[in-house]
Formats: C-alpha cells, structure tokens, sequence
C-alpha cells in the first residue's frame, strides 16, 4: 500500500470514527445488557430475587399462547400494511411521476401525512372512528353493517382495520417515494418503443416499467416491513393491545416497562430483533436487494 | 496533505467537544435546583385538576403550604387519568430513586409493591396513631405492609347500589332491606331494564369481582405478602364460584345491557341516566353528578349498601380513594410527613370531600352537618367504608388484577366450574416467571 | 401528442381522490381541535355528521396554552424543540464528516460502517429502552434532556450517515481540486467550493433526521416523566382539565401546534425533502 493510499485510510477512519463509534456505543450497549438480562429472572421491583435461569425466559416465551397471539397480529399488520401500500404507493408513485398540474400541491400533501408524528395521526383516526367524537359511522351509515353505535374498538378485526388504517395513511408517502425515484430511473424510451409495438397500457407496466425498478421497489418493501414489524405507537394509543391487537413491540413494552419483569421481556426484544435480522436477511440474501450498492 | 489534514481533524475535535459542551449544559439546567423547603406531590387529577382554587389537592396544597407559616411549599404534579398509568409513571420515577418526588397520591393497590421494592419511607411512629386512629379500617389495612404503616389515608372511596325508586318499587323490590345479586338480577329481568356494573377488561371489574368474592366470604389472594411462589389463590373455593356463578347470571339474563364486556364507570352512568339501566353500582361522584345535570333522574334516584352475594352474609363493598406516601430518595421527609399531617388532618379531608365530592377517610368528618347537608346518605358511605375490604394486598397486585381481567372476559365466557381453575393455573404460572401477561 | 395530454389529464383526476385521501384526517384534527367539550360527541353542534363544529372555539388553545393543561404541554414543546435539534445537531455534525470520508476518501471498513449503520436502524427501539432505563436511574439520566438525545443519537444517526452519503456521492469534487489547481488554498476551496455544493445535502439530512426525532414515542414515554416529557409522550398522558373531562379537544389542538412546524418545513422543502428521501434509499 503507497504511503498516499495509508494516509487516506488513516483519515477516513478518522473522519469516519467518531459517528462509528458514538452509533455502536448508544445501541451495542443496550443489545448486550438486553441480552445478558434475558438470561435472568429479574423483576424491577424485587431486585433480591434475582436468578440465573438460562434459556427459561426464551422457552416460556416460545411456548406461551400470549406470544403466538402477538405475533400472529404483528405478522398480519405487516403483511396488510405494506402490501396496501406497496398497491397505493404505486399509485401514487404513478400520478406524481405522470401528472403535471397540481404536481407541486400533490407532492407536497403527499408529504405531510410522513411528516407528522404518529402518535398523531394514531389520535386522528382513533377519535374519527369513535362512537361518540367519531364521523366515520356517520358517513358510512349507508353500508350495510355499519349503525350510528358502532363500535371499531369492541372486537379484533374492526380494531386491526383501524390500527392498520392509520399505519397506512402515514407511511404511505415514504412507500410511494422511494418508488417514484425507482420511476424516474426506468427508461422513458423503452416504454416508448413498448408503445410503438403496440403493447397496452398493462403490459408496458408488467413487462417494460416493473422490471427496470424492482430494485427501488424491493428496497422500499424491506424498509417499510422492518418498520411495520415493529409496529407500536398505533397500537399503544387505539386499544393499548386490547382484543388481541398486541404486537410483539406492545408485548414487550408490557412485560417490561409495564410488569418490570425485565429478564422475560428482555428474551421478547432479542426474539423481535432476531426475526428483523431474520426478515432483513431474507431481503438481501433471497432477493438479492443491495443496499450498499454504489457506495463503495 | 498532513495541513489539510490536521485541520480537518481540528475542526472535528471542536465540534465534537462543542456538542459535548452543549449537551453538559442540557444536563445541568435539567436538573431543578431543589429549595429545601418545596415540596413536590405527584397528584392524580381529582375535580380540581391543576387549579389551586378548584377545591381538590391542588387546593389543600396551597392551605397547606399557606398554614405551615413558610416551613414548606408544596407545588403538586399531576399524574395522568388511568390508575395504570399513574402507577407506571410513579414506579419510573422511584425505581429511578428520584429526588424530585416528596409525596404521593397511591391508589390503595400500589401501596404493597411499592413498599415490597422499598421505595417508601415508612411513616414515623410518633405520627402512626394520628393517621390511623380515626381511618376506615380497609384504608388503614391497604397503608400498611407486612407489619408496618406505610402511607396516610387522605380519601376512601366506596360504592352504593344506586337505584330508581319507581323502577325498584315496580319490579317489588324491597330496598330498605339488604338485596342479594340474584335478587337485583331476578327484578332487574322481570321488568326488563338493566343492571350497571364494570366489567370492561380493566382495573373495574377486578374491584367488582373481588368485592363480591370477599362478599361471599372468601378471599382472591389467601396469604397477603407471600412470596411468588407460595401465593395461593381463594377464585376457585365455593366463594370465588359464587362470584363467577353471578356474572354467569348477568349474562344468562341478559340484564347487563348489550355491551356488558365494555362497561366502565362513565359507560354505567351514562346508562342510568339514559334510563336503560336503573340499578348501578357506582363510586359516590355519581351523586354530585347526576345531581347537576338530571332533575328527572335526581328526583326518582335512591341509594342502598352493596349488594350481597350470598343471603345471610354481609356485602364487602369495595374500597378506593388515596393513600399518602412519601418517597424514601426525598430530601425532605420530614417537611413531608409534616406536610401529610396537614394534608389529611381531619379538616383538610373535609374539606377535600365538599369540594371534590371524595369521601373523607376518617370517620368523624361523617358527622359534620355541612357534609351530611351535602351527602345525605353520609352514614351509609360511612357503614360502607367501614365494612369493605381492600382488593388482595400483594406486591404482586399489578399481575393478579390483569391476569384476572384477562380470564374472566369477555363476561359471556365466564363459567363457574372451569374460570377459576384456569385464572388460578394462569396467576401461579405467571408470577413463577412461567407465562406472559 | 393529444394521446398524452388526454392522459395527463386522467392521473390529474386521479389525484383527487389521492389528495382527499390525504386531507380529510387533517382537517378532522383541526375540526376536533376547535370543539368544545360538551359538543365533541353532540351531532346537533357539529355539520356534515358530527365533522365540523357550528361554533368553533379557540378554547382548547387556551387550555394548551394558558389554561389548565399548559403545565403539561408549553414544557413538552419546548423539550420537545430542544432534544430534537440537539440531536439532529449532532447527528448532523458527526454524519457530514462520516459521509465525507465515505464518499470521497478510500478505506478499508466502509462497508461496516454502512452495514452497522443500517443494522442499528433496524433494532427495535423497544428492546433498548429497558437496559437503557436501568442504566439511566442509576446515573441519573433518568428524564433529563441529555438521558434522550443519546438514545436518539441511535435513531438519527444511521438516518443522517446514509442518507448524506447518498448526497456526498453525486457532488462532482472535481471541482475541489480544480479550485486547489487554481492556487486557492485548502480552506478556501473549502469554504467557496465544498460548502456550498455540501450544504442542501447537510440540510435535507438535518430536516429529515429532525422528523425523526421529533416523533419518537417509545423513549419518550419510557425514559422521561415529566420534566424532560416530549410532546408524543405528553400527548398520550395528557388529563382533561378535570378528572371526568375527556381531554380529547386538548389533545387535537397540541396535535394540531406540533404539525405546524413540520408543515411549514413540508411546504418550503418539499423538493429537497423528496430528493432526500429517495436518494437516501435507492441510488442506484
């Protein structure tokens, strides 16, 4: 290696170290201790009975009803979710990159439902769908099942409808972000010379616009399921995981923060967090998404 | 090359010592420098909220203050709406030993847990005999832990039977006589209105389960302050059946309205005074606040002692309200104590009952006339507090009561013969560290 | 050509529904937040079936503002602001100097520092709170303003790394050292030459990253009680101005306050924000 060539490691490390170092000190941290805790049976408020119990907490966790209720609703809200959205977003990935008019206007409403918290939006659609601060039964009173009293929190689909409503309404945008910049990058000429074929509208998509961004299209479908796993806020505020809505963010919130039974829930979070590396690996490895491309 | 170099890493070194700087400051300006003399009481929100005026805490903090001729200042926090919530956000602030904490306002359940993991500081024993010579006994029992006096009573709250007299006289009701459950559930069917209850997945309807329980005569938790492991559970003996055999009725009979799985509270008074029910149970606000808003349903309201579960045994109704503690990370426990002295001297919790409409937890303030004018069945709440039984004393409360929501509902799928079986397998389970909740 | 433009017109109705979709939930929250108490569950109060108030009342921005619950939001805001700057601060300065020698410099080890960057994104923020929380009462960080902008530095951290790496990637720094060629000096073509083209990626990054931040609920609800409570946090704790008022109204109108900022910075940015967004994940 020239003497150039070591200079410039040894200043990129440099630049590059205390970001690095500051980002593995504020999460490995954490990771370590929640890994080491879950091998204990440890509650907050009666810290003498503290013990060693090894895997215990993975197993209780692993076998109990609770945790497969959970992770049946966090695996539905993500699959609806971000399929929804990966439809919608498409859509509105489309008429952002087609229309010209309100072009600006459009961009900049589609924003702000990903700028808001989501703590707010989960307030939103909660009240809206309230029996008594609600206008949603009113407005839908004309459906068949639907009366003025209605209540979307009494029971587990009308909730998940709810909660996954709200999750869709705010992360949409980012979905149909991400593939607009997959758009632009597919050829405007290939869809031309598909045209001039004679293909329709439908196979110009299917076989010209698709392909030349699944990319774009995978890297969004990984982030936004990440993200959807991990669901919590809407949960939090709409049923607080009443009627089987917990997820497994909600589940460990409960055991920990909630029971302070910190040694299980501890084996819930690196369970959680297996499952996103788990997901994450399936992306890049089965899909072969590359985040890193181009950056080296 | 090397000049360009160390003048970038120069710089770095700069911003990142600046960031450093900025965030030290952050640190010290958080921190509120603590005059020895101000007191912090972490408040739950009574009718008075935050107003100093407004005739709750907030009130008896600023007389108190004002009285103490400058030995104290007590600025009130408030807590948010749910009994769990408050409970979450005190336990942070403890397990944190915070300093900033003097007083608290408890539910009577946190007392044992709190205690247990020694966040408490015990109430000195010179003041032992004042706090409790004259408090209801339940209250006085839910104070203390394993032998010793943790908190003060400040409030107790207990509920009625409130009923339509016409309805009651209707279904031939007796109600100058004790009622049992079947009885109420009997008149309630045969002329077709409901009955109030709470029994919503919530803290609600563990107080109506175990009131009737202890009603009964028996117990949910039979060995308060064991440890995890040896706690044993009174759901399934004949009384925790009797229990479960009453909400099994209220379903059969369908006399707990269509939404019996989500009644709380507010969804019970709402009820009664849109006179689909006209039986509730209900805590005593309910009287202040049908009488301001309902003349109709004011004039024809009556109010009886607690339901009976079984014939022949006396109701345990349930009990409520405020236990006083005081952190054992303050700076200040004596001003505090102090500041409880006052707080719930008799006077204080007279006054803290005409405005809030909180029943006093000393016996004595039943017998002014400004508060049996205000609260004509004053002697009734009296006998009611007097005979309720706390909800099970454990450090493990939080557990219990979840794990008992979570079994018994919804209401339709109680059965007396497999429920208690299964909440007790759930609650054994759950506090070896052997199951979620 | 007419082919087209009949098109175009088509997305363009499309966009209606698209934007309703949008608006409608906003609007809902300004509605609510002009309601008062006793006419948010009244249909005879409010038109077009119980959605928009006959009387609107500032009144619930009293109560933010000046009223009963002023104690417990005004404090939120301002930590609010004061953790969430901070910390995009922070996580700015660190990124830029990061992306720099990302982009531009040769070295072993910045594909760790990508793939780090987005496995820290992917930790579930509720697994870190407890150890966190633990670790924080007993050294006192426990609801102080310094004991959230570090977790947060976790948040916002790989967020500012990627995204302005994604920037750093398209500035053609060719013209760095044509400026050194031309005899300037290094922090001259620093000053006149990096900063500028460097600058609207620091600043997407900035505005993005502060997105972040500033809707943390996890954290903040668990980390904090009431002195160093942001807004989400204070939101979900929030009590009306009694024990039996349903604070609802209260809470849309600091809803409402907290996504003015944002909208005003969606409005002014909006380009920025979408280029930021976008080249962040998929630059190809």
């Amino acid at each position: 290696m020239s003497d150039r060539a070591k200079a410039e490691q040894r200043l990129g490390w440099k630049l590059a170290m205390p970001a690095f170092i500051v980002m593995v000190a504020v999460t490995g941290y954490p990771i370590l201790q929640a890994i080491w805790n879950s091998f204990f049976s440890y509650r907050l408020t009666d810290p003498d009975n503290r013990e060693f119990t090894g895997l215990s907490n993975y197993i209780v966790s692993l076998t109990d009803p609770v945790f497969w209720t959970s992770m049946k609703m966090t695996v539905l809200v993500t699959v609806f979710t971000v399929a929804v959205e990966l439809v919608f977003g498409f859509i509105i990935a489309l008429v952002m990159h087609r229309i010209v008019i309100p072009r600006r206007t459009l961009r900049t409403l589609v924003l702000i439902p990903y700028s808001i918290i989501t703590v707010v939006s989960a307030f939103t659609w909660f009240f809206a769908f309230s029996v008594d601060t609600g206008f949603v039964n009113r407005w839908l009173e004309w459906l068949p099942f639907i009366e003025q009293d209605y209540n979307w929190f009494g029971g587990f689909w009308s909730s998940f409808f709810v909660i996954s409503l709200s999750e869709i309404w705010k992360t949409t945008p980012f979905m149909s972000l991400l593939l607009l910049a997959g758009l632009a990058q597919v050829d405007g000429s290939m869809e031309e010379a598909a045209k001039v074929d004679g293909a329709s509208w439908w196979q110009v998509l299917v076989k010209v616009i698709l392909p030349n961004m699944k990319a774009a299209v995978m890297v969004a479908l990984l982030f936004r399921t990440l993200d959807a796993f991990r669901i919590f806020d809407n949960i939090f505020i709409m049923t607080g995981g009443a009627n089987d809505t917990t997820s497994l963010s909600v589940l460990i919130y409960r055991q920990t923060i909630d029971r302070t039974e910190i040694g299980l829930g501890s084996a819930l979070s690196v369970i959680l967090f297996l499952c996103v590396l788990g997901i994450a690996a399936l992306f890049v490895k089965g899909f072969k998404v590359d985040l890193a491309q181009g950056r080296n | 090359m090397t000049g360009r170099r160390g003048r970038r890493t120069a710089t770095l070194a700069a911003v990142v010592t600046g960031a450093g700087l900025v965030l030290a400051a952050c640190g010290g300006s958080a921190d509120t420098s603590d005059d020895s003399s101000t007191l912090t009481w972490y408040i739950n929100p009574d009718a008075g909220g935050a107003d100093p005026n407004g005739g709750g805490q907030a009130q008896l903090a600023r007389e108190c203050s004002e009285a103490s001729g400058g030995a104290y200042e007590i600025r009130v926090e408030l807590l948010p709406n749910s009994a769990t919530d408050q409970r979450q956000q005190l336990l942070r602030r403890l397990a944190a030993n915070d300093k900033g904490v003097d007083l608290m306002s408890m539910d009577p359940v946190f007392v044992a847990e709190f205690a247990e993991a020694g966040f408490l500081d015990e109430v000195p024993s010179e003041l032992t005999e004042e706090f409790t010579a004259d408090a209801v006994s339940a209250a006085v029992e839910s104070a203390g832990w394993k032998g010793q006096l943790y908190a003060s009573p400040l409030w107790a709250n207990t509920q009625l039977l409130w009923y339509r007299k016409s309805v009651a006289q209707e279904a031939g009701l007796d109600m100058s006589r004790p009622v049992t459950w079947d009885q109420l559930i009997d008149a309630a069917a045969k002329v077709d209105t409901d009955i109030g209850v709470q029994a919503s997945l919530y803290e609600g309807y563990t107080v109506w389960i175990n009131a009737m329980i202890e009603g009964a005569g028996g117990q949910i938790v039979q060995n308060p302050g064991a440890d995890a492991a040896d706690l044993t559970f009174g759901l399934e003996s004949p009384e925790g059946k009797e229990a479960a055999a009453v909400i099994e009725s209220f379903v059969d009979q369908n006399v707990g309205g269509p939404a019996l799985g989500s009644t709380d509270e507010t969804t019970t008074l709402d009820g009664f005074r849109l006179e689909t029910s006209s039986f509730m149970v209900n805590w005593i606000y309910v009287y202040s606040s049908l009488k301001d808003a309902d003349p109709a349903v004011f004039d024809d309201l009556g109010w009886a002692r607690y339901p009976r579960t079984v014939e022949g045994e006396e109701s345990k109704p349930p009990l409520g309200g405020i236990e006083m503690g005081v952190n054992q990370a303050s700076e200040n426990k004596d001003a505090s104590w102090e500041a409880v002295q006052c707080l719930t001297s008799q006077e204080s919790q007279k006054a803290y009952m005409l405005g809030s409409g909180n029943p006093a937890a000393r016996k004595a303030v039943y017998d002014d006339p400004e508060v049996r004018e205000q609260f004509p069945m004053a002697d009734l709440i009296r006998e009611s507090l007097d005979a309720g039984a706390p909800r099970p004393l454990t450090q493990y409360y939080g557990d219990v009561s979840s794990g008992i929501q979570r079994e018994y509902s919804p209401p339709g799928s109680v059965d007396p013969d497999t429920t208690p079986q299964r909440t007790t397998r759930l609650l054994q389970d759950v506090l070896n560290g052997d199951a979620l909740l | 050509m007419a082919q087209n433009a009949k098109g175009t017109g088509l997305w363009s109705l499309l966009a209606v529904p698209i934007m309703l979709w949008t608006i409608v939930p906003l609007l809902f929250m300004v509605a609510l937040s002009l309601k008062s108490a006793d006419t948010l569950a009244d249909p005879d109060q409010n038109i077009l079936g119980n959605f928009w108030p006959k009387d609107p009342t500032w009144e619930n921005y009293e109560l933010i503002f000046t009223g009963g619950a002023s104690d417990l939001f005004t404090p939120a805001l301002r930590n609010s602001l004061i953790v969430c700057l901070l910390s995009t601060l922070i996580s700015v300065v660190l990124a830029m100097f990061c992306a720099y020698a990302i982009s531009r410099l040769e070295f072993k080890g910045k594909r760790l520092i990508l793939t780090t960057a987005l496995a820290v994104s992917f930790f579930p923020v509720v697994a870190m709170v407890t150890p966190l929380f633990d670790v924080w009462r007993q050294i006192g960080l426990f609801d102080t303003i310094p004991g959230l902008i570090i977790p947060y530095l976790a948040l916002t951290l790989p967020l500012s790394i990627w995204t302005m790496s994604a920037f750093f990637q398209q500035i053609p720094w060719e013209m760095e050292q044509a400026a050194q060629v031309d005899g300037a000096s290094s922090w001259q073509a620093f000053r006149k030459v990096i900063v500028p083209l460097a600058a609207p990626g620091v600043f997407t990054t900035a505005i993005i990253t502060f997105f972040t931040a500033w809707n943390d609920f996890v954290f903040a609800i668990s980390l904090t009680s009431d002195r160093a409570r942001t807004v989400p946090a204070a939101l979900a704790f929030f009590t009306g101005a009694s024990q039996f008022e349903q604070p609802t109204g209260a809470i849309m109108a600091a809803a409402v306050v907290v996504t003015i900022p944002v909208v005003i910075l969606v409005l002014f940015f909006q380009r920025r924000i979408v280029a930021g967004l976008t080249s962040g994940a998929v630059k190809g």
